[in-house]
């Protein structure tokens, strides 16, 4: 609530005549600065949602599927399962990741296929891979709305309004060319609420400086007091491949047992 | 003067001619700057697409599945290596790590659709799970390292072959591109990269694939026609000198070249008719023709100055040109209907094209030649050429003619059985046709490329792709683990054929994640047998790959697949056989209200469209003789006398196929072309040929002999020389470095060598052995008569005295 007051006072101070004038440019916040903010945003321990993934190639054909999906952070550590409820033939499929906040430590993921009867580790994923056949990457995934800081430099470019809302328009560049290749960008804008910190569009390009995707934040709402998104879509500009996540009964702080967060669970379904 | 002249309208027309000579010339040269202004608009398509029309229901079908599937024309490294570890050692896999990550860096290559053995996943199974690891990251620093990495693409089935040379002496780093218009560079800079990879001993990189053949093409053609075109033009001239030895003589038909290229390439440019590979050959066959026309011209003109020196020059001009307008109108139709024939044929686009420029070429070499010759010979005074002496006094070329001719006037029975045995090899000839094409044989076979191709070909499973389109009636219907077993038996079935390294499709990929859930088991590696668990499989493999990973080989609602074929050969006759009979399989064994299977692909539209030059070539000749023989039986009025007029056409068409068929030439895009036009040339042959004897045997004396002696010295002469200059305009093509057109030009010149000795040889021995009415012959009982009345007024004996 604290940091949320203070954001507010800072906008304020932002929107005040001193902000607009030829000193704006100076006045801008640092790239890094924002980032911290973006960061600092709470998310709720615990979140349990549906979400609708539709998937669209170029020709516009469509895929949907139905998900329930909880995350819940066990310290730092950051645990997910999501289990699909549509359509029939994967149905009772689930999925469950365990992210861990060391940096060289591996994920741990396990998908349960019930036509097999069989839960399955599966390798621990690249960072740039893409996740579950959507357009957005793991790391996309596992940052959620939030951003690696220490991935990028950050530079704020400038203020941009997008859907009537005054937004930063910050670049980051991948700090090394591995850091690039490892997250698949070479460079990536984003538009972020000067408000709320979260991130309302972001492009990126490619490693090789193609225009690579377009991510579109819609339906932000606050729910237990924390600004939830309701719809991520990204569209991939080289393949015209599309995805939206559309998010329904969010919900935040439910208690959500240990349990839900094991082999046996994948198991069981939801 | 003009008493001796019939032509009323035609002379009024060069009367006004003659006096704006000026204007007209100077309007003459405006219009080729205007023309040619187009010029730079040009556009250049290389592609094999660029054979065949974009209506084509076989092009049409094959873009629909190249959409659905994200199907494009990568371009290809291949790094062989023939050692005892083949290419899996330390070394060579970096250098596969190397070369993939800057081909990732070229401009236009799509980064993330660039693969490799340095980017492909390993889908192996676990005790307790499945894992998806890159074959290498990083590359490999011990040889045992490498064996591991030997060892797991031996345990991977689907990259063998297509990723992995069987016997392991290659691999492939494969890229798609992100614009094809820009192949040209891109492929450019595919092998400034390969030149600065890092050198290994006994390691060969080749660039080759789709990608790099068309964008060498272009590069290719574009470098040949700067070569080619000068030296046609320099032949023309040095031909042209030796036929006058005047200034104007050299000057004026290169004039008309000009007037003649600006026409055909200027409205090419203005149309927006890209430039194709034949193309290439238009110009030089374009010069070999814009001269024939100033050659009987200008013969006519010395001769008319050298006759009638009392003339005053502008008299000369109208003179020449109310005689020779009409024959060589004619000329230039026929040569047309040649062209148009190709055009209207509805063959293969370019050439289409290419017929219908020539003809636009040639009618701008006819205006030209009957306004801006006259009117620029009016600019200087009349200068008798020192080699047109009239008939009395006859130069060496003069002489060649007409022992050539006499000879066929004493031996007609013996030039006649030639003639006849040509005709009956060339018919023999022509059912012995191969009809047979290979988009790589437009290269030379020392290129590069060329011998990239063969090489990935034999050590590969094959460049050339031939997709299966199988569907299913509803979304997720390839879930079903019947429709996959049919799929699996086709393939099996495909691989049997001729010139098939092997396939790809979808239900590969099913039978190793089946087995990567069952503990890796080999056993696993099939298909399961629960429709819900194939699903799950897709979702599993989603796990870890991009959104679009399948899109190759299955559409988006598991509808349609694709069974990638490939195929080690482009050549037409051997991917007949195997399309034929993948149809056959697909009808007799496959297709049934649930699964229905089309064939595709590169190899399929080459097929279409290959399919179509026999059917183009026999229908383009057949206009082409029926028209030209209408024209000169309306010219001559005489049926007859038109059929006598294709003697040249069917002793040039006959040889040249008999040439073909016996010596294994094959009927291709450039060889098809050769026909048509060889028929609207060698009738030219036959009509100046009809036209002269008819015109000896009204207005002449003497015996028939005694009447040709005026034909060989100057129509004779005059046709010796047009052969010259047409078969070294067709000849210089051999010096190109694309095969189709030094095929092209070589057999074409043949022709015209043909059509000229039939038409001093073979006409004139037809003539004397059957006396036909049509050519002014008497009937037998007029002759006698006649006989009495007739006082020669030349004779050989005076000719030779003239010597």
């Amino acid at each position: 609530m604290r940091s949320h007051m203070q954001n507010l006072i800072m906008a304020l101070f932002l929107l005040s005549p001193l902000a607009v004038s030829d000193v704006a440019a100076e006045s801008l916040l640092a790239g890094e600065e924002i980032a911290r903010r973006i960061n600092a945003r709470n998310e709720g321990e615990v979140v349990s949602r549906f979400i609708t993934m539709a998937m669209t190639d170029r020709s516009g054909t469509e895929r949907v599927r139905e998900t329930k999906s909880i995350r819940k952070y066990f310290g730092k550590e950051k645990r997910t399962i999501i289990f699909y409820l549509s359509p029939s033939n994967i149905k009772d499929t689930a999925f469950l990741t365990y992210d861990y906040p060391e940096a060289d430590r591996d994920d741990d993921q396990w998908l349960y296929l019930p036509a097999a009867r069989k839960v399955r580790r599966i390798s621990a994923s690249d960072r740039g891979d893409y996740f579950l056949g959507t357009d957005f990457t793991y790391e996309d995934i596992r940052k959620e709305t939030k951003v690696g800081i220490e991935d990028y430099s950050w530079k704020t470019l400038g203020e941009e309004t997008i859907d009537g809302h005054r937004c930063f328009l910050v670049e980051e560049i991948p700090v090394t060319d591995k850091m690039a290749k490892e997250l698949g960008y070479s460079k990536v804008q984003s538009w972020i609420d000067a408000e709320i910190w979260m991130v309302r569009q972001a492009k990126y390009w490619d490693v090789a400086a193609n225009p690579l995707k377009t991510l579109q934040v819609r339906e932000i709402t606050l729910i237990q007091d924390i600004w939830t998104a309701h719809q991520l879509s990204v569209e991939n500009h080289k393949t015209g491949h599309k995805t939206v996540f559309t998010f329904k009964d969010v919900t935040y702080g439910q208690s959500v047992k240990d349990e839900m967060f094991t082999e046996d669970a994948l198991r069981r379904g939801y | 003067m003009s008493q001796a002249i019939d032509h009323g309208r035609a002379e009024q027309f060069f009367w006004w001619v003659t006096a704006h000579a000026k204007a007209l010339v100077l309007a003459g040269v405006i219009l080729i700057g205007s023309l040619a202004a187009f010029i730079p608009q040009l556009t250049m398509d290389t592609s094999a697409d660029s054979f065949i029309a974009k209506d084509n229901p076989a092009r049409v079908y094959r873009d629909q599945v190249r959409k659905v599937f994200g199907l494009s024309d990568p371009f290809v490294i291949a790094v062989i290596n023939r050692g005892a570890t083949g290419v899996f050692n330390p070394e060579t896999l970096q250098l596969v790590q190397w070369l993939t990550d800057q081909v990732k860096t070229i401009p236009n290559v799509d980064p993330d659709r660039v693969m490799s053995l340095a980017t492909e996943n390993n889908i192996v199974g676990t005790a307790d799970g499945m894992q998806v690891k890159k074959f290498f990251e990083p590359p490999p620093v011990t040889q045992s390292q490498a064996d591991t990495i030997r060892a797991a693409i031996a345990d991977f089935p689907l990259y063998q072959g297509s990723l992995v040379a069987r016997d392991a002496t290659a691999t492939l780093v494969t890229a798609e591109v992100l614009d094809e218009m820009k192949n040209e560079a891109t492929y450019q800079a595919f092998m400034s990269l390969v030149q600065e990879a890092p050198r290994l001993p006994g390691v060969e990189l080749h660039v080759a694939g789709e990608g790099a053949i068309s964008g060498y093409l272009f590069n290719y053609i574009d470098h040949d026609a700067k070569r080619i075109n000068p030296v046609v033009a320099i032949v023309i001239t040095i031909v042209l000198f030796i036929a006058f030895r005047t200034v104007r003589g050299m000057l004026l038909p290169n004039l008309v070249v000009l007037g003649t290229a600006a026409a055909a390439f200027g409205t090419m440019a203005a149309g927006g008719v890209p430039f194709y590979v034949i193309t290439n050959g238009l110009l030089s066959i374009l010069i070999g023709m814009a001269v024939a026309e100033p050659i009987h011209l200008l013969t006519h003109y010395y001769e008319v100055g050298r006759a009638h020196p009392h003339l005053t020059h502008q008299e000369m001009i109208v003179r020449t040109m109310s005689e020779v307008w009409k024959p060589l109108t004619m000329t230039i139709l026929t040569t047309v209907v040649g062209f148009i024939s190709l055009y209207a044929s509805g063959g293969m686009p370019p050439m289409q094209y290419f017929g219908l420029f020539a003809s636009i070429g040639i009618m701008g070499a006819w205006g030209y030649g009957l306004v801006f010759i006259p009117a620029a010979l009016m600019l200087v005074r009349f200068k008798p050429s020192p080699v047109i002496k009239g008939d009395q006094a006859i130069d060496r070329y003069g002489q060649l003619v007409t022992a050539l001719g006499r000879f066929a006037i004493h031996r007609p029975r013996l030039i006649l059985s030639v003639a006849l045995v040509v005709a009956v090899l060339g018919t023999i000839g022509a059912f012995r046709l191969i009809i047979e094409e290979a988009m790589i044989e437009n290269f030379q076979h020392d290129e590069p490329i060329y011998r990239a191709d063969t090489v990935i070909n034999q050590v590969m499973d094959g460049t050339n792709y031939l997709d299966i389109v199988v569907e299913t009636p509803t979304g997720e219907g390839l879930f079903n683990p019947d429709a996959l077993h049919r799929i699996e038996a086709l393939q099996r079935f495909v691989e049997t054929l001729p010139g098939v390294g092997g396939t790809t499709s979808v239900v590969d990929y099913v039978k190793q994640m089946n087995r990567s859930i069952n503990e890796n088991r080999k056993e696993a590696y099939r298909i399961p047998d629960n429709r819900d668990l194939v699903a799950q499989l897709f979702l599993l493999y989603s796990a870890s790959s991009d959104p679009t990973d399948f899109q190759q080989e299955i559409d988006y609602d598991y509808r349609r697949a694709n069974i990638r074929t490939s195929v080690k050969t482009s050549h037409y006759v051997n991917n007949r056989a195997v399309i034929e009979r993948v149809e056959r399989y697909l009808h007799e064994q496959f297709n049934t209200n649930e699964i229905v299977g089309h064939v595709s692909g590169r190899v399929n539209v080459n097929h279409h469209w290959l399919e179509t030059i026999a059917s183009t070539h026999f229908v383009s000749e057949g206009i082409a003789l029926v028209i030209s023989w209408l024209m000169a039986s309306w010219l001559f009025r005489s049926l007859g006398a038109g059929l006598f007029t294709l003697v040249p056409v069917f002793a040039s068409v006959l040889l040249v196929y008999g040439i073909m068929g016996f010596g294994g030439i094959w009927l291709a895009v450039g060889t098809s072309m050769f026909a048509a036009i060889a028929t609207g040339l060698a009738i030219d042959f036959g009509q100046h040929t009809t036209q002269r004897i008819r015109e000896l045997m009204r207005s002449g004396t003497g015996t028939f002999e005694e009447r040709m002696v005026h034909f060989f010295p100057s129509t004779g002469r005059a046709l010796f020389f047009n052969f010259l200059a047409m078969s070294l305009g067709f000849g210089t093509l051999m010096i190109s470095a694309v095969p189709p057109l030094i095929r092209f030009g070589s057999l074409v010149a043949v022709a015209m060598a043909v059509s000229f000795l039939a038409s001093i040889t073979v006409m004139p021995a037809l003539a004397t052995m059957f006396r036909p009415r049509f050519l002014g012959f008497a009937t037998s009982d007029q002759e006698a008569a006649q006989a009495v009345q007739l006082n020669p007024v030349l004779s050989v004996s005076t000719m030779k005295e003239g010597r």
